[in-house]
């Protein structure tokens, strides 16, 4: 298949209103087919795990890039220069090198992120009166979260809408102009970013000792976690805050989980209780795995998620995260990232090496 | 049978406060109790030892507490004593270990602290052993004698079964009272002893004890801390480091620390002849307990220009770790530990694909693997459970300078090669901080009486009390028979 055809078989897909086990195997392989052929460095990856388009049969055959791979691997089947648009991963690992993945065109992700987002998190609304906890797409073209949240301001924002971060970081006088505006409206607002930047808003709003109560219908969607970009909050105290500062319910806290490496995002259905239950929309697929035999885990296990994303066509659809989940029913709990064993012996492990040499 | 971790002397059971600690490695589940004691049941349980320590331990000899270890030992070698099958059955399901692979392990460990080996242990720190009993003459002149704290407090970490022996009975060879915190990953083998030292001799069965609490309880450690006169103590330098920190001042504080160690073959050694004995020697050093001790290897420098190519013995090795899978299972892991086996596969997968001859070998399901390399490559350790990196050397006289950066974290050697040519290396490696240099096949079963990470086991214990010239002449004045 050409890439013209991918994509064109990849919007009808998005299109439809679910896929069988059969539909989504037959593209999945026809497009790991299409990443063998035209993806040098990952044919070399998959033959080392002796893994071909002939010997796949499933889309749980195809070979799982560990993530880090973006980091030492061009995997891009289209040329890098003629890619629309490149995002980057945030390399706060691995000696600051960044990974990248090419898009040679936006349109599988815009809609998939589109089609997606109108069904988890606009839910009953057409529009609704947006505010962006993030910097624009301007400031940061190689995000993909900046991308993200542009798409969703663009694409179901009410005019009005903006975001509330300036150069200088949180902008509370805007954000609270447009909070106290959205009480006495009673227009449902909707308030959108990184999970570190609501903790600032929480901080912020602690110290000036401010409550607000959103209008019914308002939402919160947020994403990321903290990575060491605020304090650490446990998940049901951070939901809790949320209530409480700003009056939106913790059913109505979206948290949503994506990454660089992906061009589909996984949502929960509300955060009142944690960890919530995450699933994505029917054109990606996940598995809890053992990261060394890459074997699929019994449905209660805890262990690593692996994703087929058959969105994300350019690069590599099946990827193995670093981030530790268990299977339930109807989508999976995402654990945080997959920590490193404790030492049990008296032998030096690789971080603890590392660390250690570096001193 | 409810299984019951730990030893205190003098404490009713019901009194303390009992954890559940349960382990389920991919066999059969098993529960061990584990006592929590309160700080003041630390405090009592201290000040106890340490009486008991200076009223009976310190008046016996040598000679009657070595006499009481061989006789332990002797029933933990004994395969017809409850305690050696306790052994046996238990501690597989505890660590996951292939239970062959105990057996033989403890075996030929414990054998290290036969009465025989127990004096040469001693012989190796003290020249006259005698000066732990009774003053002795010293060469520069006086008496002296060698006194052991009255409560040293260990903290063991570590699934290797049996490690935490070494440092109790090297407490107990000094006559110093002992309470060892055991690790949550093995606590049975020290409370067995423990328990077996009580049976032989009650009255030093009062000089030992053995708890428990969860690693990183600092109120705990803190009780145990300020109660002791030394500290002995394994694990990560962040863990050692609180440790130290917590220690009193006045308070001695012995740390051993996390090591890397390594192999050398030589090209004598890889003749088509030998070649294929020296790789399952190589492979057993790395099988033996999963590369969990301090002394397992994680990289082979391998000489080029034998008969045999370095990366025919990375085929050789990989065959014989494929051989030991059947006889001695690797152990099942958790998913964090297979996430670090994959993680460094992963990194070795990556650097091959940018190097010519790199390759990566594998067993079944990840069981071993073992990546080869040409390039100019530091030490670094491999993911452990089975995992080995081979690295071809132009001649292994480069090979210290490239570890010498790593001094602090280096221990054991494992070295195949002729005489001349060990005795070289032994030179090289020792000035860049090696300690120890076995033979392959040695490297995780250090010999009696061996200097971990080249300190005294012993001598490190004790303090020495002087009586020197000049007090001596100074008495003649005072003498009854002076002129």
């Amino acid at each position: 298949m050409t890439e013209a055809q991918i994509v064109e078989a990849l919007l009808d897909f998005i299109a439809t209103d679910g896929a069988s086990d059969d539909e989504f195997n037959a593209l999945a392989l026809q497009i790991f087919a299409y990443q063998f052929e035209n993806n040098a460095p990952y044919q070399r990856f998959c033959r080392q795990r002796e893994r071909t388009p002939r010997t796949a049969q499933n889309w749980r055959d195809i070979p799982a890039v560990p993530i880090n791979g973006y980091k030492d691997l061009t995997l891009s089947c289209c040329d890098p220069k003629n890619a629309e648009r490149t995002f980057m991963t945030s390399g706060t690992t691995k000696d600051g090198v960044r990974g990248k993945c090419h898009h040679p065109t936006l349109s599988v992700y815009d809609t998939s992120m589109v089609t997606a987002f109108r069904q988890r998190f606009m839910q009953e609304h057409n529009k609704l009166r947006m505010g962006i906890l993030f910097p624009t797409e301007e400031t940061m073209p190689n995000s993909s979260l900046a991308h993200y949240l542009a798409l969703a301001l663009s694409e179901f924002g009410t005019e009005g809408s903006c975001y509330l971060l300036s150069e200088n970081g949180l902008d509370s006088d805007l954000l609270f102009a447009e909070l106290d505006r959205a009480e006495k409206t009673g227009e449902p607002y909707a308030l959108l970013g990184a999970s570190f930047s609501f903790v600032h808003v929480m901080d912020e709003m602690e110290r000036l000792g401010k409550i607000v109560s959103l209008p019914e219908g308002s939402r919160i969607l947020d994403t990321g976690g903290f990575k060491g970009q605020s304090r650490e909050l446990e998940l049901n105290a951070f939901y809790d805050l949320l209530e409480s500062r700003l009056g939106v319910p913790r059913k109505q806290c979206i948290n949503m989980y994506g990454m660089t490496e992906l061009s589909t995002e996984f949502y929960d259905w509300g955060n009142p209780t944690c960890p919530s239950v995450k699933s994505g929309p029917h054109w990606i697929r996940s598995q809890i795995v053992n990261p060394l035999t890459g074997e699929e885990l019994p449905k209660g296990d805890k262990g690593v998620l692996a994703h087929c994303d058959l969105a994300h066509f350019n690069c590599v659809s099946s990827i193995l995260t670093e981030d530790a989940g268990i299977e339930v029913d109807n989508g999976f709990l995402l654990l945080g990232r997959a920590e490193g064993a404790e030492a049990k012996g008296c032998s030096m492990a690789v971080d603890e090496f590392l660390k250690a040499a570096q001193g | 049978m409810e299984l019951k971790a730990g030893y205190l002397p003098g404490i009713k059971a019901d009194n303390v406060d009992w954890q559940t600690l349960t382990y389920d490695r991919g066999g059969q589940a098993i529960d061990v109790s584990v006592p929590l004691l309160s700080e003041e049941q630390m405090k009592d349980l201290s000040a106890r030892i340490k009486e008991a320590s200076q009223q009976y331990l310190k008046s016996l000899t040598v000679s009657d507490i070595t006499a009481t270890i061989d006789a332990a030992v002797a029933r933990l070698l004994d395969r017809k004593d409850t305690y050696r099958q306790q052994s046996e059955e238990y501690l597989p399901l505890i660590t996951g270990y292939d239970a062959e692979m105990i057996r033989l392990g403890l075996t030929g460990y414990l054998k290290n602290f036969r009465q025989p080996e127990l004096r040469r242990f001693i012989a190796e720190d003290f020249m006259n052993p005698k000066i732990l009993d009774e003053f002795q003459p010293l060469p520069k002149g006086g008496y002296g004698k060698a006194y052991g704290p009255d409560l040293i407090a260990h903290i063991w970490a570590g699934n290797v079964p049996g490690l935490p022996l070494w440092s109790l009975i090297s407490g107990l060879l000094v006559k110093a009272g002992n309470i060892g915190k055991v690790a949550s990953a093995e606590p049975l083998m020290a409370s067995w002893f423990a328990r077996l030292i009580a049976e032989i001799d009650p009255e030093l069965g009062k000089c030992l004890a053995v708890v428990w609490w969860k690693g990183g309880d600092v109120d705990q450690e803190q009780a145990l801390l300020n109660q002791a006169d030394l500290v002995v103590a394994y694990g990560n330098n962040d863990t050692l480091q609180q440790i130290r920190d917590r220690t009193p001042i006045t308070t001695r504080c012995l740390t051993y620390s996390h090591k890397v160690s390594f192999g050398m073959i030589s090209r004598a050694a890889l003749d088509t002849g030998k070649a294929w004995e020296v790789a399952h020697q190589a492979a057993y050093d790395i099988v033996r307990y999963d590369q969990q001790g301090c002394y397992s290897p994680h990289v082979f420098f391998i000489e080029q220009g034998g008969a045999v190519t370095p990366q025919e013995f990375a085929q050789f090795i990989a065959n014989e770790l494929d051989c030991f899978e059947e006889k001695f299972p690797r152990r099942a892991l958790t998913i964090e530990e297979a996430g670090d086996v994959a993680a460094w596969r992963q990194s070795e997968e990556m650097k091959s694909f940018s190097e010519g001859n790199a390759a990566i070998m594998s067993g079944a399901s990840g069981a071993w693997i073992v990546a080869y390399s040409e390039a100019e490559e530091d030490l670094v350790p491999s993911g452990l459970n089975r995992t080995a990196k081979i690295i071809a050397v132009n001649q292994l006289d480069d090979v210290p300078a490239r570890i010498a950066p790593y001094k602090a974290f280096l221990q054991t050697v494992g070295i195949a090669g002729p005489p001349e040519e060990l005795h070289r290396l032994a030179g090289l490696l020792g000035a860049v901080g090696v300690t120890r240099i076995s033979a392959l096949e040695h490297m995780t079963s250090p010999e009696a009486g061996w200097h971990h990470d080249g300190r005294f086991n012993l001598l490190d214990l004790v303090t020495m009390t002087e009586v020197e010239r000049s007090a001596e002449t100074a008495a003649e004045a005072y003498s009854n028979y002076v002129d």
